[in-house]
């Protein structure tokens, strides 16, 4: 399987006229707010460095005005970064020309939109051949395609309604389909789901992890809800002020969070779902009967022993190797938002 | 009791004009450079225009020549192509029953042929230069005093050099309701694609999609309500110019106006005006219904 | 007692001519719309207000509209240059029933209407002398959107003289023999239509009436008939006629110009009346008003101080010494 992982080196972006000429004081330490008073530019990203792996989600999480979204559009440069590089396969996305650029977007990126973005004058089905379309393909070809994806978002007998003839959650698959339709390697969600109401949000997310199983796509999610982006993320990065400011997995996150705004963040999370029976076992229980395979969750550890009645268990690997043990008072202390961080 | 005029200096009182002499030799020496500009590239001019007047001359003889019944029965079809609307199907063949009866059937085919013409004229060269106006912001500062000075300066003015250029008859009249008839086709395809969502505009971006599939698939398609307005819009102004027209020549309801405002026909004006209105309203009402079928997508069936 | 009524006469005349003066007041002109009528209303107005104290306000329009306003509102009271050919059935009566009177029947010497042809067109075809001669070659006259017939550019609609031409045009058979009637639309297509032909060097022929602007500017040709006139009775009741049934061939009437006043004016104006009976312009000196006011571009008025200052000899016949030096002395 080709390698689809993307590597964000050293990104910058200076928003206004002449945001070149300040790169080099914004690298030498010159502050937002400084920036922003003195050269009345404002400084959208600094220095942005993340691995996003192949094949998986990788998840940037931040507030509004974090720079998220900036941070999404470098990876198909729909903004032109002021310095720093985007490396797919060996190119530099922001180095390419604009027949590459064109070219890359056709064929492997695809992107969701947080409002949905669709064509109005177009119908379902045309909505979601729009990107193949795009790239030559023949109407019959683009049509079963298109079809294919809309059943597998739900959305098969809707073929010929027009987008605002569907609720916010329908067309947002329409949206999905579209992406799914282009067949890129990269998936781009911008906040895809945030427009959503919070049932039809989990719906979706569901609907996406499901996919993600089969298809294998790197997709970069964007979100500003924790819970969302511990449930998607693979990795996780957080951004704040044009910044990160601490990536990893989500466990790593939430059991060590940087700095007091993401603990912040953290606190309300439900860890039970987040934190993995490999981080808190230890050699104790080891020979228990009962066994939990290595990477279920907290929360579900609890229910087993709620269910079985027992208060220790052996976390066992893939291969069915014993390779540590969990009490239940172990799973309810890490369970449990510590007091202080 | 003194004035304010004989406190004041003489300067100030009359205006320094640029002396008779000057001023003369002004508008000799434009005159004289417009003539000689008319001499070098007259022909050249008409050469150019000469295919639009054959096709004019043609479209013209055609409609004149097609039977009564039959004609009636194509307006009746294409209005209800564009309108799906039994009333102004109806509307349209009682007013041109009305018309043919009263005697003037000969001069609404002329009036047809120059109104279509002139509109099919106006769209073609409209809507690419609209296109261009929305492309580029210096381009639209260039073309909109352009487009007011074409809506704003008395019709007689460029009747002038439309003479010169290419003589008395309907491609002269032609070129005159098209100046002033085209700004709003050209405005309102600036404005319509300009106002094209911004958020699908990043979507075409994101997906690939070329300069070229971006304007045909989404821009021009989005800005259709609009330029449909525009389109309407030109019609109308065209219909207003007929009159205008007529002075240097060209054929139909708007030579009768004229006609009866110099002999103070009173009834010959009212009928030729209350035809040219008809005319106006089917237009209206066809291109507004059409506009709004274009826009079907937009009725919300969800809520 | 001879003396008496000598010096009783005399004052009756001083006091009368002084009357006049304080009478004059406020006069409504009409201010024909093409060259010549400028001309001549300008320097009516001109003279009238200087020299006799008027206060004249010119009316602007066509020969139809300015003759509805007279006859039917008595609006406005003078017409100086009153085409009357294409009137006569209106005016006729009108003078008849004395609701108008003609103060002056010929104010402008050398006047005619008919059919015309640029100087270089009768210079190349040298054989071709008369309007017969000329409706044989309908190809020397293109029509630029039906190539294969010949142009004649008639009288814009409305006008009086367009059923002239129109009957014309059929007396002389010009349909079949590969003409076509053009309707220029306005006297500015018309003009339009000489001056592009001849700023292309193209063949022309059509209708226009002298002396005018046009006419001197371009050395325009007026082309005979090559008919005699066919009678009063076939133009009256036929050639002016909309659409009748029979016209023969003829050469144009001759033309006639008035300046005619209303009745309440006729009876009132006094010695104004007498100005403008005694005020007739030779052609030749209206032939070259009309080139100069062609080539400088010039409006009305100043082509009326033009005319006051180049022919003083011309204008201080019409009007008594003192008038002529208080008329002098505004200029």
């Amino acid at each position: 399987m080709d390698d689809n992982s993307i590597e964000v080196k050293g990104l910058y972006k200076i928003f206004g006229p002449h945001g070149e000429k300040y790169i080099k004081a914004v690298q030498d330490g010159m502050s937002k707010d400084e920036l922003n008073a003195k050269h009345n530019h404002v400084l959208g990203l600094k220095d942005i460095n993340i691995h996003m792996p192949s094949a998986k989600i990788q998840v940037i999480m931040g507030l509004s005005g974090s720079g998220k979204s900036t941070m999404i559009r470098h990876i198909n440069r729909l903004i032109e970064p002021t310095a720093g590089e985007v490396i797919y396969q060996g190119n530099d996305i922001c180095q390419m020309s604009k027949a590459d650029l064109q070219e890359f977007r056709r064929h492997k990126t695809a992107m969701v939109f947080q409002k949905f973005a669709l064509l109005p004058h177009r119908t379902v089905i045309d909505n979601t051949l729009f990107g193949i379309e795009l790239q030559g393909i023949g109407r019959a070809e683009c049509e079963e395609q298109a079809r294919h994806w809309l059943k597998r978002v739900g959305l098969e007998g809707f073929e010929d309604n027009y987008p605002n003839q569907l609720s916010g959650g329908m067309q947002q698959r329409v949206g999905l389909a579209r992406a799914l339709t282009n067949d890129a390697d990269i998936l781009l969600m911008d906040e895809a789901f945030s427009a959503l109401d919070p049932l039809i949000r989990m719906d979706m997310q569901s609907i996406l992890l499901e996919l993600q199983e089969e298809l294998h796509k790197t997709i970069v999610f964007i979100t500003h809800d924790l819970d969302e982006a511990l449930r998607l993320g693979d990795r996780i990065a957080i951004l704040r002020d044009g910044a990160v400011i601490q990536q990893g997995t989500g466990q790593e996150i939430v059991l060590n969070p940087a700095d007091a705004y993401i603990s912040d963040f953290v606190k309300e999370v439900n860890r039970g779902r987040v934190i993995q029976v490999d981080t808190v076992m230890t050699e104790k229980g080891k020979r228990s009967k009962t066994s939990v395979e290595s990477g279920t969750s907290l929360e579900n550890v609890a229910k087993m022993f709620s269910d079985t009645g027992e208060n220790t268990a052996k976390v066992v690997d893939a291969d069915g190797k014993a390779i540590g043990g969990i009490t239940m008072k172990a799973t309810i202390n890490a369970m449990v938002t510590p007091a202080t961080h | 009791m003194m004035g304010l005029k004989d406190v004041l200096p003489d300067v100030m009182t009359e205006f320094p004009e640029m002396g008779r002499a000057d001023i003369r030799d002004f508008k000799k020496g434009i005159d004289g450079a417009f003539k000689d500009f008319v001499r070098e590239y007259g022909e050249l001019i008409e050469g150019f225009f000469y295919p639009l007047k054959i096709f004019l001359s043609w479209f013209e003889r055609l409609l004149v020549a097609t039977p009564w019944p039959l004609m009636i029965i194509i307006f009746a079809v294409l209005v209800w192509l564009g309108a799906r609307s039994w009333v102004i199907v109806v509307g349209t063949i009682l007013a041109s029953l009305l018309i043919g009866y009263l005697g003037m059937w000969e001069d609404m085919m002329k009036t047809l042929a120059l109104i279509s013409v002139s509109t099919f004229v106006c769209i073609a060269v409209g809507i690419p230069i609209g296109i261009l106006m929305s492309k580029s912001d210096r381009m639209q500062s260039i073309i909109v005093p352009i487009l007011d000075f074409m809506q704003t300066i008395p019709a007689f003015v460029y009747l002038i050099p439309v003479m010169m250029l290419l003589g008395i008859g309907k491609a002269p009249g032609l070129i005159a309701v098209c100046i002033y008839a085209m700004p709003p086709v050209i405005r309102l395809t600036d404005l319509g694609i300009r106002l094209v969502d911004k958020d699908v505009l990043e979507a075409a971006d994101a997906f690939g999609a070329s300069p070229s599939q971006k304007m045909f698939r989404v821009q021009l398609p989005l800005a259709l309500p609009n330029l449909f307005a525009g389109v309407n819009q030109t019609i109308m102004m065209a219909l207003a110019m007929v009159v205008v027209a007529s002075l240097i020549g060209a054929q139909g309801l708007g030579s009768n106006v004229l006609k009866a405002v110099n002999n103070q026909y009173l009834t010959l004006g009212i009928m030729n005006g209350s035809a040219i209105v008809a005319i106006a309203i089917v237009f209206d009402r066809v291109s507004q219904k059409f506009g709004k079928r274009l826009q079907k997508h937009s009725e919300t069936v969800h809520g | 007692m001879k003396r008496l009524l000598a010096t009783s006469a005399v004052l009756a005349a001083t006091l009368s001519a002084s009357a006049a003066f304080a009478e004059c007041g406020d006069i409504q002109m009409a201010e024909f719309n093409w060259a010549s009528g400028e001309l001549l209303a300008n320097v009516d107005k001109f003279i009238l207000e200087a020299g006799y104290g008027c206060n004249v306000e010119l009316i602007v329009g066509g020969t139809t509209a300015i003759f509805a306003g007279m006859n039917e509102k008595g609006q406005p009271q003078i017409a100086g240059e009153q085409w009357v050919n294409a009137l006569r059935d209106l005016l006729d009566p009108a003078m008849e029933e004395g609701r108008l009177h003609a103060v002056n029947k010929a104010p402008i010497l050398g006047l005619g209407e008919g059919w015309w042809i640029p100087e270089y067109t009768a210079k190349a075809h040298p054989e071709l002398k008369t309007a017969l001669d000329f409706i044989e070659h309908p190809e020397l006259f293109p029509d630029s959107e039906d190539p294969s017939k010949g142009a004649f550019i008639g009288c814009p609609a409305g006008w009086g003289c367009q059923h002239v031409n129109n009957s014309l045009f059929r007396a002389f058979d010009m349909e079949a023999k590969g003409w076509k009637l053009i309707d220029p639309g306005s006297a500015a297509g018309l003009d339009g239509s000489i001056a592009k032909a001849n700023e292309r060097q193209e063949n022309w022929l059509g209708y226009y009436w002298s002396p005018t602007s046009i006419i001197g500017k371009y050395n325009m040709q007026s082309v005979p008939f090559g008919v005699e006139f066919a009678g009063s009775e076939n133009w009256d009741s036929c050639i002016v006629v909309e659409d009748c049934p029979d016209p023969k061939p003829t050469s144009w009437v001759k033309s006639e110009v008035f300046t005619i006043v209303t009745d309440d004016f006729m009876k009132n104006g006094g010695e104004i009346n007498d100005y403008l009976a005694a005020r007739v312009y030779p052609g030749d000196v209206m032939g070259s008003m009309l080139v100069y006011m062609a080539d400088e571009q010039a409006a009305g008025e100043d082509a009326a101080i033009e005319f006051l200052t180049k022919y003083e000899d011309v204008w201080t016949t019409w009007v008594s010494e003192e008038v002529a030096a208080k008329v002098k002395g505004a200029l």
